[in-house]
C-alpha cells in the first residue's frame, strides 16, 4: 500500500526536494485529485503570507545534510559507524534529494572518463562566460 | 584528517573557500568562472538528470543554471551556501521545464489574490489572520529560528543523540506522526512525543527571548 501524501511531502514536491520516484508519485497524484492541488495552492499563499514552516526550515537550510567531503568519506567506508548510520538514514529515509544527487556525481567522478566531464565544462563556460562581470 | 572522518561535518554556512570564489568571479576573473563551473556541474547535472531521464535536456539546464547564477550575482549574498544557492537556482529552472512540458499543474491561486483564508492550512492551529512583514523582517525571523534549531541540532550530535535528531527531521521535514516515527525508530511513541516536545520547547523559549511574533511559527504552538 502506497503512502499517504503528506502536507510536508507537497511543501517538498513545490521546492524540488523529494526523491525523483516520490515526485512522480505527487505528479499523478495531481492529476486526480483537485484536493491536493487546492492543498498545493494553500501551501504555496501560506509562503506568500510568510507564515514559516520548521520542516522547510531545516530542509532550506539543510541543517543535517552532510558535506560533500562527509558523503565523499562514506562512500570510501571510511566514516565513524554512527555517523555512516546516519548519512545512510538521511539518504535513504528521509530521501534528501540534494544529498542524493552529490552522492550519484561523487560515484559518476570515480567512473567517468575525465575528457567527457572536461567537455561539458568547456560549453558551460563558454556558454555561460560573456555574463561575467567585465567581458 | 582523522578527525574529518570521525566527525560529522554538517552543511554550515558558507565556506571562506567559496566566498573568496565569489569574490574573483564578482571581479571578473574567467579562471574562477572556470572553477566554480568544475566544482558544481556534477552534482547539477545529477541533481537534474534524475528528474528527467534526458542528458542533452538535463545539461542544457544545468548551463542555464550557470547563466542565472551570473545574471543573478549582483543579488547574491555571499554568506549563504553556494551550493546551495545554484541547488535553488537549478531546480527553479527545473521546475519551468516541467511546467512547460506539463508535468507541473498549474495552482489555482496565486499570491497575487491569494486572501487569508486560503493559506489557513488543516493544521495550522493558530494561524494568524493578518500577518504583513517586510521580507527583510521575515528574512531576521528565519535566521534567528536556523540558530535556535541549529544549536539544538549540534547539541544533540556533540551528545551522539543521533536519534532525537532522525526523530526530529522525520517528524519536521518528512512530516511523519509520531506513530509512524516510533515505528520507524523501533521506539515508543510516548518516546517520539518526548523528543519533538523537548525540541519544540526550547525553539519557543528562544522565540520568546527575541521577542518574535509567535504567529508566524504556528507549528511551535500547536495542541498548546
Amino acid at each position: 500500500m502506497s503512502q499517504p501524501i503528506r502536507q510536508a511531502d507537497l511543501e517538498a514536491y513545490l521546492d524540488e526536494a523529494l526523491p525523483t520516484q516520490e515526485m512522480a508519485r505527487i505528479e499523478q497524484a495531481l492529476r486526480k485529485d483537485r484536493d491536493l492541488v487546492r492543498l498545493l495552492a494553500a501551501i504555496q499563499a501560506r509562503r506568500d503570507a510568510g507564515v514559516h514552516s520548521l520542516g522547510e526550515i531545516w530542509r532550506r537550510h539543510r541543517l543535517t545534510c552532510p558535506s560533500r567531503d562527509q558523503l565523499g568519506a562514506y562512500l570510501l567506508d571510511a566514516t565513524a559507524k554512527e555517523v555512516a548510520d546516519y548519512v545512510t538514514f538521511h539518504l535513504q529515509v528521509v530521501g534528501c534529494r540534494l544529498c542524493l544527487a552529490s552522492l550519484s556525481d561523487l560515484r559518476r567522478e570515480a567512473a567517468e572518463a575525465p575528457e567527457a566531464a572536461e567537455t561539458r565544462r568547456r560549453r558551460y563556460f563558454q556558454s555561460s562566460a560573456g555574463y561575467l562581470r567585465g567581458r | 584528517m582523522q578527525e574529518i572522518l570521525a566527525q560529522p561535518r554538517l552543511m554550515t554556512p558558507a565556506s571562506q573557500s567559496d566566498q573568496l570564489l565569489i569574490q574573483r568571479i564578482r571581479q571578473g576573473q574567467s579562471e574562477a568562472w572556470a572553477e566554480l563551473i568544475a566544482r558544481f556541474e556534477g552534482r547539477l547535472l545529477a541533481f537534474v538528470e534524475s528528474r528527467l531521464g534526458s542528458r542533452s535536456v538535463a545539461e542544457d539546464l544545468v548551463q542555464e543554471t550557470f547563466v542565472g547564477f551570473l545574471t543573478s550575482l549582483p543579488n547574491y549574498d555571499a554568506r549563504r551556501p553556494l551550493e546551495s544557492y545554484l541547488f535553488t537556482i537549478a531546480a527553479h529552472k527545473l521546475t519551468d521545464h516541467l511546467r512547460r512540458e506539463g508535468r507541473r499543474p498549474a495552482l489555482p491561486l496565486t499570491s497575487a489574490n491569494a486572501k487569508t483564508s486560503s493559506w489557513e492550512l488543516p493544521d495550522s492551529a493558530r494561524a494568524a489572520s493578518s500577518i504583513l512583514r517586510s521580507g527583510e523582517r521575515r528574512q531576521l525571523e528565519e535566521t534567528a529560528l536556523v540558530a535556535a534549531m541549529r544549536e539544538q541540532i549540534e547539541h544533540w550530535r556533540g551528545r551522539g543523540d543521533w536519534e532525537k535528531i532522525k526523530c526530529l527531521e522525520l517528524l519536521l521535514v518528512r512530516g511523519w506522526s509520531n506513530k509512524e516515527v516510533a515505528a520507524q525508530m523501533g521506539l515508543s511513541e510516548q518516546a517520539v512525543a518526548n523528543y519533538k516536545y523537548e525540541f519544540l520547547a526550547r525553539l519557543r523559549s528562544s522565540v520568546r527571548t527575541q521577542g518574535l511574533p509567535e504567529e508566524v511559527f504556528p507549528e511551535l504552538y500547536q495542541g498548546q
